[in-house]
């Protein structure tokens, strides 16, 4: 059996899916829905195709994984789950592209995921706070301001540099059981809460650890920071751009907003910053996807060129993401685009702001 | 094998490769609609990008004797969209564009794959609105609306699908490209091939453009809900708002199993001791709908039955109200692994006695259905919830619903209001119809469709 039986009867095939996903929108193919690839997993479970059809491996790697098709289920049916447990039994060994087995392979160890930061500047201040702040594994390389920006917000947090990877990659890339017990692995090393600047991280620990366990760092400056105590410095004013709040967007992640429900809470934080711009498609994904943007630069870069257009109409000072991956994304595709707009995690401009108000 | 390969290889002639797909997973991805329990994958599915290639494939199937099963969304919940008889899918979603909506004329002209929710937003660019609005409409397209005459939330005020298509552009099954009707409020040019074509769940034709009419969009709307201790309450308040001579836009009602349904699932606070839940609503220049919905709650609260009247304050409000309804057949369908809904149609004072009976059926075959509808004009769905993997349960559900069939044909009703006949309800279509009824069916069909290519074993089979 591949997949969870109750997870599959539950799709009704309603279809209410289709409008909701970013690869039907540029096939307009049932095979690229939701409600299609739910068919080819009832016929794989069935056995009415092979686990090596090359249409069925073409479709599970052609779907970003972004669960925008949750949210619109009125069945319920955990679309996000039912993909992971599809790659994890048709992605093996040489079916899995190779940049994924490189990736994985990259962070499968915790002093591999040592050694990806030992040089680069980011957070790690032991306070004893009984919150810890999540590293990543690619993002402390990447992007290493991120967790230094985070704790410079809330001083309190604890930050363990010898934790691993959270096993996100893994579960979404058909390592399931992989996935889940590098997540295992990071609760025990973090006791208490866990504080994540990532919202793909954020979702696929709060699926292990219990979503008590997890607070994605927007949600946490909301609430529980002040909550638990935290003396949290307001924003020295709105940041200003050539004299006027700067014009500020944001791109949601797709794991925190369809998986953990949170996408008012980075937009309260930027309203607060200067002048919130909704940037329309903020909801849907930017075609990071994890290790898509790799794997399939091509549909990546589909999927970003209507985000391109709409940032381009906009004119943005700055815009915001709450991913590392959306980040890189973002980034590059404003860069090639010839954009004036700066692409910046949310920690690193809400730091920045308090600190001298420029938003640098 | 062979004859799908030399079907597809054919078609790949006449319309190139992007259009004509006969892999394993895109003909299994066709193979079904949104109807449980139909299945059976298309030879071959094609994806044609204007009318001169649909008559294009039309041509080749009636040459060749090739089913063809035209397809929008495939959100048909009578395997409409199912090739129960293989042969060609033909799926309309790329003929998508708004060709023009004319605010003077207050009409638009578009494709058939333009989903309902994005001609209603084109239409709201320019203040108006396309009143038909089927649960499905954020995916189903104007095509299959107008295919199976959809209907929607709001028939009681606004009418279906029918009262809105103006003119088609159609492919028959000779591959003759056809145009009936136009931009006319008036034309009585011919027999009405227009209304005959809506409806007719793509045996007739294939639409390939439709002009469809607009109205104004009204600038508000205002709700409220109304608890009775038993349907026949809530029935008499539905009477006596229409008896007072208020034509709303919403008259929505659930049963005792839909409330303690939905509020299992969603937790709205809903009363689960009440025997119905009635949502009344409508739509107009804001102090015309204030004063309808107070006079409807009042309405509703002089009926003895009544047990509590709340209206909606703001949209908020209203949309937490709308939820209850919103939510009923998700809420249901998480009581079982299979869900069947049905539709039937009742005259609108019959309602209390066929809701009442739907229930004593039920218990009868000892199945969950709860009941929920539009109670202003008398459509309801019975929604049966049982486990997939129970034959016995699955029979008794069938076999529930064809008494139910009976008893809405009894009380003067059909056995589907807006879903359609498809290959679902096909075999229930003589009782409702007669045999004359059927056999000018088949007539009908056979003048437009000469080979029985179009859409075969569903309607005029």
């Amino acid at each position: 059996m591949t997949f969870t039986p109750d997870l599959l009867s539950r799709c009704i095939s309603c279809g209410f899916c289709l409008p909701a996903c970013p690869t039907y929108e540029l096939t307009k193919d049932e095979r690229s829905s939701p409600r299609g690839r739910i068919a080819l997993m009832r016929a794989l479970e069935t056995g009415t195709l092979p686990m090596n059809d090359p249409g069925v491996a073409e479709e599970s790697s052609f779907c970003l994984g972004c669960r925008a098709c949750e949210v619109v289920c009125p069945a319920g049916v955990e679309y996000g789950q039912l993909l992971e447990e599809w790659r994890d039994a048709t992605w093996r060994g040489r079916r899995r592209p190779v940049v994924v087995r490189a990736l994985l392979r990259a962070v499968d160890r915790t002093w591999k995921v040592r050694l990806l930061g030992l040089f680069r500047r980011h957070a790690r201040r032991r306070t004893g706070g009984s919150a810890s702040l999540m590293l990543g594994c690619f993002e402390r390389f990447l992007y290493p301001k991120v967790s230094r920006s985070a704790v410079a917000l809330d001083p309190r947090l604890d930050v363990d540099p010898g934790q691993g990877c959270c096993g996100a990659l893994h579960a979404h890339n058909g390592e399931l059981a992989e996935g889940r017990a590098l997540a295992r692995k990071l609760g025990e090393r973090l006791p208490g809460t866990i504080v994540t600047t990532s919202g793909g991280c954020a979702a696929h620990l709060a699926d292990v650890l219990g979503r008590d366990r997890v607070v994605e760092l927007s949600a946490w400056l909301s609430g529980p920071a002040s909550a638990a105590g935290a003396a949290l410095p307001g924003p020295a004013g709105p940041i200003l751009v050539d004299g006027r709040p700067a014009r500020i967007g944001l791109q949601d992640s797709c794991h925190l907003r369809n998986g953990l429900g949170v996408w008012r809470e980075p937009r309260a934080i930027l309203a607060a910053l200067g002048e919130y711009v909704e940037v329309p498609g903020a909801a849907s994904c930017c075609g990071a996807a994890g290790t898509y943007a790799l794997v399939r630069p091509e549909d990546s870069a589909k999927v970003v060129a209507p985000k391109v257009d709409a940032l381009r109409r906009l004119d943005l000072d700055i815009l915001v993401t709450v991913n590392p991956g959306c980040t890189r994304q973002l980034q590059t595709a404003v860069r090639k685009a010839g954009l004036r707009t700066r692409v910046v995690h949310l920690a690193e401009l809400a730091a920045s702001a308090r600190t001298d108000g420029s938003g640098r | 094998m062979t004859q799908t390969r030399s079907a597809a290889d054919d078609l790949v002639r006449l319309l190139g490769p992007d259009r004509v797909f006969h892999d394993e997973a895109t003909r299994e991805a066709y193979a079904r609609d949104a109807t449980p329990l139909f299945h059976r994958r298309p030879d071959v599915v094609v994806t044609p990008a204007s009318t001169a290639e649909v008559a294009e494939v039309v041509r080749y199937a009636a040459e060749t004797g090739t089913p063809i099963v035209p397809r929008g969304a495939g959100s048909s919940l009578c395997a409409g969209a199912v090739a129960l008889a293989g042969g060609i899918s033909l799926v309309l979603t790329k003929m998508d564009a708004i060709l023009e909506v004319s605010r003077p004329e207050l009409l638009a002209v578009v494709q058939p794959g333009v989903t309902t929710i994005a001609l209603d937003e084109a239409a709201g660019a320019q203040g108006l609105m396309f009143a038909p609005d089927p649960g499905s409409r954020t995916v189903s397209t104007i095509g299959g609306n107008i295919a199976t005459c959809a209907g929607g939330l709001r028939g009681l005020k606004y009418g279906v699908t029918r009262n809105y298509v103006l003119g088609l552009e159609a492919v028959l099954g000779t591959g003759e490209v056809i145009r009936t009707g136009g931009r006319l409020v008036k034309d009585v040019a011919g027999y009405d091939l227009t209304r005959l074509f809506t409806g007719s769940e793509g045996t007739l034709a294939v639409i390939t453009e439709a002009t469809v009419g607009l109205l104004p969009r009204p600038a508000a709307a205002g709700y409220g809900l109304a608890y009775f201790g038993d349907l026949a309450g809530a029935s008499t308040a539905v009477d006596a708002i229409v008896g007072a001579g208020i034509l709303p836009a919403t008259l929505e009602f659930l049963d005792n199993t839909c409330i303690r349904a939905v509020e299992d699932f969603a937790v709205l606070g809903l009363d689960v001791t009440a025997g119905a839940l009635l949502l009344f609503g409508d739509d107009g220049d804001p102090a015309t709908v204030e004063r309808t919905v107070a006079r409807m709650a009042e309405v509703c609260s002089s009926v003895p039955s009544c047990r509590e009247v709340t209206l909606a304050a703001d949209v908020a409000a209203a949309d937490a109200l709308l939820a209850a309804r919103r939510c009923s057949l998700p809420a249901l369908a998480r009581l079982g692994t299979l869900t069947l809904l049905e539709d039937v149609s009742v005259p609108r004072p019959r309602m209390p006695e066929a809701v009442a009976r739907i229930a004593d059926i039920a218990a009868r075959y000892g199945i969950t259905m709860g009941t929920f509808g539009h109670a202003g004009d008398g459509n309801l769905h019975p929604t049966a919830v049982v486990d997939a993997d129970d034959p016995a349960a699955v029979e008794a559900a069938h076999s529930a619903f064809a008494e139910v069939f009976r008893l809405a044909i009894d009380l003067g009703g059909t056995i589907s209001g807006e879903h359609g006949i498809g290959a679902a309800k096909l075999p229930y279509l003589g009782a409702r119809l007669g045999e004359t009824h059927l056999g000018v069916l088949r007539r009908v069909k056979a003048a437009f469709d000469p080979a029985g290519i179009l859409n075969p074993g569903k309607l005029g089979s």
